[in-house]
């Protein structure tokens, strides 16, 4: 009875905005195979303990670089074994925790410093947004690698180090993205509104200025966040990242390179682990801009 | 399929390369690619391997050591004689010329000796030429050398890295014009230096009748390659005709493979842990503890690590020297792989779950790891620094480090005098402090009685072991890799000798 009252709605008012969400979403091809990708690795990151089929710590010398299965290897070893006889497989679902945490606490911490100073910029302008501007120059004159690796080169390279590094170092695009979108909303007549029945500062911004940019907001942050990966995994490959033996994807490519000619899979298969995720990322906030992008509402 | 990847690829890199020089028996040039940049040619003034293989090959030394018979042979000395403790006389060979055409006499000996023994003039490893006081001639083929103190390894030091210098030539141009320029009586003159980057050696024809042979090879061309995938690309495109220090796994692999030689021997490298036994990382620090340290040595399994990551020819050690040294008393009390023993002698010592350390290494990455992993296995999580060699080494002066990995080659000297002294008598590397082995080893160094050296060596390393101030674990081998026209025979010292080698 319900399906046919809400059939009748429909062809009365037309579609929901939440069923038009969905439509969009489940229409979008991109959103949903980044989304897919990314879902599954994210569950197999949660799930590392009870997936990898071995510790991933646990080195046995004398079973040194097996072939994975595919290249005539054994089911004991489903992606063979690295330089120091550890299972690839295991420290390739381990590596995605590293990665992923790293990518989304970066994400987090740049994005809560760059939406503060952006949504200050835009919101309240003069003064207050030249400083901001300033800022972001001077944040944009410093190549990330480059201060990342002085930086780590210092303090010595660790989980925590990289993780505080990148999420310190990838604000900028948050406060310009977020400083543009809120100069947009300030000027709609329901923030107007809001102001003049006397609402907080504090009340415009998060009740009637936030809901209004934050898929901007989500966009940024999954390309941040892919970015930071990207990051974490050329900083390990230059061994000033996470440090061994931490499994880290970046780490596994530079440990496989010494033998790139001769047993090329121990970098492929960690290569092509990073590029799935980084590609899932990049997807899903493609697609996240599509559905949620004021134009597509009409 | 793997192997036609394996040719594309290489295909594809030697493309790539096309307008790199072509080598081999056609052109009678040699090209060899050298893995690390070297910083000055100029021998005394680096301390890298490849600085010892342009040294043997652009100079030579008063004495010759034979690497297969160990036996001393005159080179640019004909003879030599004790006068007494302190005092070496050579008589020296005449009717040899310097590649710049300047003639040898005991000017050029006084002069090398009087520079590089003053400290002042600033000789890289002070080691190799501090036991000199001053030189002095006799007449012009007649020199003698003072020592500052009885020096017994004298001559296995002069057969090594001191090597001389023309006079004339070194007063003028120093140690950066020389680096730039090599002059020398060696067999081979240098007629290129690209700093760091490319050296060009030829044969030199006036070369006098010296136990090192002559040169066969015409030309030497030296390139810097850093990568080792790059270098075996080029061994694969003709580029280069020999490689060497190639890791072990990929020696493995070029074996099979028809159209090279791998050729492997020992060097007189040894890899080892470094504790903190004298707290000098602060007094807490665990590895004050003898039976922490015991519980490291026992941690690691040696036998494992030689027989699935150094291969080849490379042994388990357990003395703080190279075996084939003089003096390097081998019955010391050694520590086998006991995990369960070490976890007990934690537990004994107040570490029941073990503690966190900062470990440190400076090469062999993948040695390193695996170490670090024996000690996670017991407890012991490691902080894991992998740092440049003069980073490391500036650090350990500093303020010493709880763990590290090091190792040692001792310049290819014979000598047990070339590593445990060097490191046990209370130098900025010392990290035992151990005033009893330092009196020891001053005996052994300094005593001309061989059987004597010989007893105070062997009290000095018993206690080093037996206090297990360092771990020492494996000696290092290295591969020579070239393409079948070469013909090589390396030598277990770990030198390079162009002046062996032959077109077959």
């Amino acid at each position: 009875m319900a399906r046919t009252a809400d059939a009748l709605l429909e062809e009365i008012h037309g579609p929901s905005p939440a069923q038009l969400l969905r439509r969009r979403v489940f229409g979008h091809q991109g959103l949903l195979i980044g989304g897919g990708v990314l879902a599954v690795l994210f569950v197999v990151a949660v799930l590392a303990p009870y997936l990898a089929p071995h510790d991933p710590y646990a080195q046995d010398l004398l079973a040194r670089m097996r072939p994975p299965v595919f290249l005539g290897g054994d089911w004991d070893h489903p992606l063979g074994t690295d330089h120091l006889g550890r299972d690839y497989l295991s420290r390739l679902i381990y590596g995605a925790q590293v990665s992923l945490l790293i990518g989304s606490v970066a994400a987090v911490i740049s994005g809560l410093i760059g939406t503060a100073m952006g949504v200050a910029a835009g919101y309240f302008g003069g003064r207050v947004d030249m400083a901001v501007t300033f800022l972001v120059n001077v944040r944009l004159a410093m190549p990330v690698v480059l201060v990342a690796l002085a930086v780590v080169a210092l303090f010595g390279g660790s989980l925590q180090v990289v993780i505080l590094v990148l999420g310190l170092l990838l604000w900028d695009r948050f406060a310009v993205v977020m400083r543009a979108s809120t100069r947009q909303v300030r000027s709609r007549e329901y923030v107007t509104a809001a102001r003049a029945i006397g609402c907080s500062t504090a009340r415009v911004v998060l009740s009637e200025i936030m809901p209004n940019i934050v898929n901007n907001l989500i966009v940024v942050a999954t390309l941040e966040m892919a970015h930071a990966i990207l990051l974490e995994a050329a900083l390990s490959f230059l061994g000033l990242g996470v440090q061994p033996p931490t499994p880290s994807w970046g780490l596994m490519i530079a440990e496989g390179k010494q033998m790139m000619l001769f047993e090329p899979w121990l970098v492929t298969i960690p290569g092509v682990a990073l590029f799935a995720l980084v590609l899932a990322i990049n997807l899903l906030g493609d697609g996240l801009r599509d559905v949620t992008a004021p134009e597509n509402r009409n | 399929m793997k192997s036609f990847m394996l040719k594309c690829g290489v295909a594809a890199i030697a493309l790539g390369l096309s307008t790199a020089a072509q080598a081999g028996k056609s052109e009678d040039t040699l090209s060899v690619a050298f893995t690390k940049e070297l910083e000055n040619v100029d021998s005394y003034f680096n301390s890298a391997r490849e600085g010892v293989v342009l040294q043997r090959a652009i100079w030579d030394g008063l004495v010759y050591r034979d690497p297969a018979t160990n036996e001393y042979k005159g080179n640019l000395a004909m003879s030599w004689k004790w006068i007494d403790d302190l005092t070496l006389e050579f008589k020296l060979r005449e009717g040899v010329k310097f590649h710049n055409g300047e003639p040898f006499d005991a000017d050029d000996v006084v002069y090398t000796v009087n520079f590089v023994a003053d400290e002042a003039n600033g000789v890289k490893t002070q080691r190799n030429v501090n036991w000199m006081k001053s030189a002095e001639k006799v007449d012009s083929y007649t020199v003698r050398i003072h020592l500052k103190a009885p020096f017994p390894a004298a001559i296995e030091f002069l057969s090594g890295p001191v090597s001389i210098y023309p006079n004339e030539y070194y007063a003028e141009a120093g140690p950066s014009g020389m680096g730039l320029k090599p002059v020398g009586t060696g067999p081979y003159k240098v007629s290129l230096v690209e700093p760091g980057k490319h050296f060009v050696l030829e044969k030199y024809e006036g070369y006098h009748d010296s136990p090192k042979g002559q040169p066969s090879i015409g030309k030497v061309d030296i390139r810097t390659i850093p990568d080792v995938n790059t270098q075996m690309a080029e061994l694969f495109g003709s580029t280069l005709d020999l490689i060497w220090q190639v890791p072990a796994d990929q020696a493995e692999k070029l074996a099979t493979m028809d159209q090279f030689t791998v050729a492997n021997e020992s060097t007189m490298r040894i890899g080892f842990l470094t504790l903190d036994a004298a707290g000098r990382t602060g007094e807490k620090n665990p590895f004050t503890d003898i039976r922490v340290r015991r519980a490291v040595a026992h941690a690691i399994n040696r036998e494992a690590l030689v027989e699935a990551l150094l291969k080849g020819k490379s042994k388990v050690v357990s003395t703080a020297c190279f075996p084939s040294q003089f003096g390097c008393f081998q019955d010391v009390p050694s520590y086998g792989y006991d995990p369960e023993k070490a976890k007990a002698l934690l537990a004994e010592a107040g570490y029941p779950d073990g503690f966190e350390t900062e470990f440190y290494a400076y090469r062999n990455r993948d040695y390193a790891e695996a170490i670090a992993s024996f000690l996670n296995a017991i407890g012991i999580k490691t902080n894991f620094h992998m740092l440049q060699y003069s980073a490391l080494r500036e650090l350990r002066m500093k303020s010493g480090v709880p763990v590290s990995f090091q190792t040692w080659g001792s310049y290819s000297i014979n000598d047990t005098s070339a590593i445990t002294s060097q490191f046990f008598k209370f130098g900025k590397l010392d990290d035992a402090r151990d005033p009893d082995v330092r009196d020891w080893l001053d005996v052994a160094d300094s005593a001309t009685d061989p059987e004597k050296r010989k007893e105070f060596y062997a009290k000095a390393l018993t206690k080093i072991a037996d206090q297990a101030y360092w771990v020492p674990m494996f000696s290092y081998n290295t591969n020579y890799v070239f393409t079948n026209e070469v013909s090589y025979t390396p030598t277990p010292d770990e030198v390079l000798r162009f002046v062996e080698i032959s077109w077959k």
